[in-house]
């Protein structure tokens, strides 16, 4: 990891340099660029793929555990109040997951495609959403099983330190903005 | 006293508590520590939802590390739900109850 890490796998634009007066500013506001080879691109359209499936299907027992996490409750003491809040508010939920994981598996297919803010910030919720379907699954509940992640370099795990790496990047380059 | 004054005190009828007020009662916002979201992730978010600075984002963040849950914001009921739905949106842990 610590050649990568001078390759930062998203980076925000500053033309700046080029273009101080910003004369040519198109009034889009920040724009970042991914650095992705070939196969990551691959391996998060298809990561996204599975997400969406997962909202999209019927839970049953393997993946009602990861909604949960997806859609915790809003009420824990008041059950009429959260059946009243998931019964308005969990589509709406679903279909901001699902647009925001439709737009992100396109922008990730052209290569060199430079993202505005929103659609970074889209990137940034898709993968957050990922690794955390992936850490309930690894059962990852407290601080202690967190730090056992970060040493296990089983597969499984180096896709969750991957994603976590790549979110890193995609926050610090919203962060510059 | 006991001239009787003429002016006889009256007694205001105590306004019933409308109920509309009372589910308008303040609500607040809590974020739960989860073992998963990066602490840098966490204060992005509270910053981006919130427009907190980084210094008030960043206290919220580990006051939610350290002590297991936050007040991020707080609200009537439907600002509330705004923004735990926001919240949710982002995949942070977060529920509402009354600020009691």
């Amino acid at each position: 990891m610590s050649e990568r890490d001078f390759v930062p796998p998203i980076e925000h634009i500053d033309n700046s340099d080029v273009d101080p007066l910003g004369a040519f500013d198109t009034g889009e506001g920040p724009q970042f660029r991914l650095n992705f080879e070939a196969e990551e691109r691959e391996l998060l359209v298809r990561l996204l793929g599975e997400m969406k499936d997962l909202l999209t299907s019927e839970p049953n027992e393997q993946t009602a555990p990861l909604l949960h996490r997806l859609f915790p409750p809003a009420f824990h003491d008041d059950e009429e109040k959260e059946a009243e809040y998931q019964r308005l508010m969990r589509e709406e939920l679903v279909a901001s997951r699902v647009a925001a994981v439709d737009s992100v598996s396109l922008l990730l297919v052209e290569e060199g495609r430079t993202l505005s803010e929103g659609e970074t910030m889209a990137f940034m919720q898709s993968v957050n959403a990922i690794r955390l379907v992936l850490g309930t699954m690894l059962d990852i509940t407290d601080d202690d099983a967190a730090e056992e992640a970060d040493m296990n370099d089983s597969p499984e795990y180096s896709l969750y330190g991957y994603l976590g790496w790549v979110l890193e990047w995609t926050v610090r380059a919203l962060s510059g903005t | 006293m006991l001239v009787p004054t003429t002016l006889e005190p009256v007694r205001l009828e105590e306004p019933d508590v409308d109920e509309q007020l009372a589910n308008d009662r303040p609500w607040v916002v809590i974020v739960w520590n989860d073992p998963i979201n990066l602490m840098s992730y966490v204060t992005f978010v509270l910053q981006k939802l919130f427009g907190y600075s980084d210094e008030k984002a960043t206290a919220l963040m580990l006051d939610v590390h350290h002590k297991g849950k936050a007040v991020v914001a707080n609200g009537n009921r439907e600002e509330a739900e705004m923004h735990v739905f926001r919240l949710h949106e982002h995949s942070l842990w977060a529920s509402m109850e009354h600020d009691e």
